[in-house]
């Protein structure tokens, strides 16, 4: 084992948690809610069909709060679940022997940021419109 | 009451690998492992295990009891009805028997630099509230046993993870009010075996004999090394 002569290297682990932790809270906080709202209501016939009609979403979606509802709530159901998800991946390979270097890094946290900017394009190229 | 306990024989002058042996042993209601384990050197001499105090207070007696990180002396007999296997600690090197070799352990707490730095050279005794001794008091109670680094996940992957001890010993100095080391000591919670290999399993809190807590330490540091790490953003 390496004796602890010199200071180690700094990790860049600090930026993966915190994106981790805060979509550990989106998770916990917004995503019941969500599927409460979004699914499970409408499907047993407690809100009104009409309550999701399209003018009405994309209402909130592209205009309520100048666009800032619509990405704020992509941003905490999309993209922060994204990371939160992409790294219990990470960690789990690493438990499971299977990766945790560089390579799966950059294979799970690529593909949250990359789910992450389409989810953010489409909502921004919907607000454009 | 007699009682069958098989324990984990190892020598590495002589044997490929551990095994485990029988022993026959008499049980009464206090009678503790590591007093079933004595009863067994008197048997035969030739069995290797550490102790000292039988009291929980020096951390020597650390077992592996049915796979379960454990002190002899704080653990009972009676409370095995079925199997008692005793083998040692997991995740450390087998010197002969129960024993194992610590110093990669105390290389890790060496690490962290677990003493009082404080520039100031006075004679008089630093002052503490309550409230400041309330701060760290609880992570002052660890008694370097090594149960935590045998129950945690992380460390068996990678050993070169400082550990549970380590970082809760980093953080009883971090937050003690006449301690100004924080700043020497971060460099070694804020690297990749510091407390960024800890997936907050907690099996080390659970195991810890003297309730520590060591999973709370480490994610406290957790949070102090991602606070370092936006100061650091902003310092040149």
């Amino acid at each position: 084992m390496t004796p602890f002569t010199e200071p180690p290297k700094r990790s860049d682990e600090p930026i993966w948690w915190a994106l981790f932790s805060a979509g550990g809270v989106c998770f916990a906080v917004l995503m019941p809610g969500s599927i409460l709202a979004l699914a499970l209501l409408p499907a047993l016939g407690l809100t009104s069909a009409d309550s999701l009609n399209y003018a009405r979403v994309s209402a909130l979606l592209y205009q309520a709060l100048y666009g800032m509802a619509g990405l704020a709530f992509v941003g905490g159901v999309i993209c922060l679940p994204l990371f939160h998800t992409a790294h219990r991946i990470q960690h789990g390979l690493h438990d499971l022997k299977l990766g945790g270097g560089l390579l799966s890094k950059i294979c799970c946290y690529g593909l949250a940021a990359f789910a992450s900017a389409i989810a953010i394009g489409l909502l921004l190229a919907g607000q454009l419109q | 009451m007699n009682k069958t306990i098989s324990i984990s024989r190892y020598n590495p002058e002589q044997d490929s690998q551990p095994q485990l042996q029988t022993y026959q042993v008499v049980s009464e209601h206090s009678t503790s492992v590591l007093d079933a384990l004595l009863q067994v050197q008197q048997q035969d001499p030739s069995l290797s295990l550490r102790w000292s105090c039988r009291m929980a207070i020096c951390g020597s007696c650390g077992v592996m009891i049915n796979g379960i990180p454990k002190l002899g002396c704080k653990t009972f007999v009676r409370d095995y009805p079925e199997q008692l296997v005793i083998s040692p600690l997991a995740h450390f090197a087998v010197e002969k028997d129960l024993i194992v070799d610590m110093s990669p352990f105390l290389q890790h707490l060496s690490a962290v630099k677990p003493y009082l730095i404080n520039a100031e050279k006075s004679l008089q005794p630093h002052k503490q509230t309550p409230a400041q001794l309330a701060k760290y008091q609880q992570f002052a109670n660890c008694i370097n046993c090594g149960l935590c680094y045998s129950a945690c996940p992380q460390f068996g992957l990678n050993p070169e993870f400082i550990g549970p001890a380590a970082i809760t010993l980093a953080q009883r100095y971090n937050l003690d009010s006449r301690d100004q080391g924080k700043a020497v000591r971060m460099p070694q919670l804020n690297s990749k075996n510091g407390v960024w290999a800890c997936t907050f399993v907690g099996f080390c809190s659970e195991v810890c004999p003297k309730k520590v807590d060591p999973a709370a330490a480490v994610n406290q540091g957790k949070v102090a090394s991602a606070s370092d790490f936006i100061i650091s953003m902003f310092t040149p």
